[in-house]
């Protein structure tokens, strides 16, 4: 994967398959302790098997495949820039995978793309919630898919007008809260 | 109502028949039953994002903004098992067959827009195969 952003539509793919209805993703920066975070939170059926089993690249619980690769490449590129992913399970009752790292770390993959990120996950599953919260010391911005959805008026309601108006907010609030790449 | 294609009653000579019925009544059922004409289906499996199928969705949606149709659907589904060909679309048009396009980038997924989701028209030179992901 090229960047965090990539990571993370890979997990938000594995939660929207999983049956999941609402998806909550957070992503913070705490530039006096050199911290990002990141997690991805459902309220899916979480996990079948033990965490550490979770990131063994060849364990994976869809039928007819030999490895699962996401949440192990998401791990060794949390380790890659001196921190760590922990799995276990989330408020919302699924699945919460968090991972920080040192966020000027020579080897941190750039944060990438996350409204085209979120923008993918809404577009193609407008029956599930994504709820973003972005935050960079203190400062924090939030956006429900579902709460837009409900404001817009049909058919401009459409899946792919949420997706491209949750995309549009997520980048002036990166933009805004200078979030570090 | 099947297709054309759909093996009449008086011909149906096997289980796979029936199962290709089946299958094509769903589909059909399916794309008609939420007012859609046409289902774009782009493969994201870790595989497919690794490949570069975001770029694709984000071509997809915005063809599909300046196009005004509203009875094309575009959504994601796992991978297909063709890694190697990734990033992957499959194109199903109300009464058609599936088409599965391969080795996509933003141009090729423009101009399959254009001529398959919108035209009608498969584009063959990019198509890696005719049918629905196992």
């Amino acid at each position: 994967m090229r960047d965090l952003s990539l990571h993370l539509l890979d997990l938000i793919e594995n939660s929207t398959r999983a049956g999941a209805s609402v998806v909550a993703i957070s992503i913070a920066q705490e530039r006096a302790r050199d911290l990002m975070t990141l997690s991805i939170e459902d309220d899916g059926p979480g996990l079948s098997a033990p965490p550490e089993k979770a990131t063994d690249p060849f364990y994976t619980t869809k039928p007819n495949k030999r490895v699962g690769l996401g949440l192990s490449l998401f791990a060794a590129t949390a380790e890659r820039a001196g921190g760590r992913m922990e799995v276990g399970t989330s408020p919302l009752g699924g699945l919460a995978v968090r991972a920080t790292m040192q966020l000027g770390h020579i080897d941190r993959a750039p944060l990438g793309d996350i409204a085209s990120t979120l923008a993918t996950a809404i577009c193609s599953n407008p029956g599930v919630d994504f709820r973003v919260s972005i935050s960079v010391d203190g400062k924090s911005f939030d956006v429900s898919s579902a709460a837009t959805a409900a404001r817009r008026i049909p058919p401009d309601d459409a899946a792919f007008l949420v997706a491209r108006q949750v995309a549009t907010e997520i980048r002036n609030a990166m933009a805004a809260l200078k979030l570090i790449e | 109502m099947a297709s054309s294609e759909t093996p009449k009653a008086g011909k149906i000579s096997s289980l796979k028949d029936l199962q290709a019925i089946k299958e094509r009544v769903l589909t059909d059922t399916a794309l008609r039953a939420d007012g859609y004409k046409v289902c774009i289906t782009v493969h994201m499996g870790t595989c497919g994002i690794a490949a570069g199928a975001r770029e694709i969705m984000n071509t997809l949606m915005d063809e599909l903004a300046a196009s005004g149709r509203r009875d094309i659907r575009i959504t994601t589904s796992g991978c297909i098992g063709v890694c190697v060909h990734e990033p992957v679309m499959t194109v199903e048009r109300l009464n058609s067959e599936p088409v599965i396009y391969a080795k996509l980038d933003a141009n090729k997924a423009r101009l399959i827009f254009r001529e398959d989701a919108l035209g009608g028209k498969t584009v063959s030179q990019l198509a890696l195969g005719v049918g629905k992901e196992s």
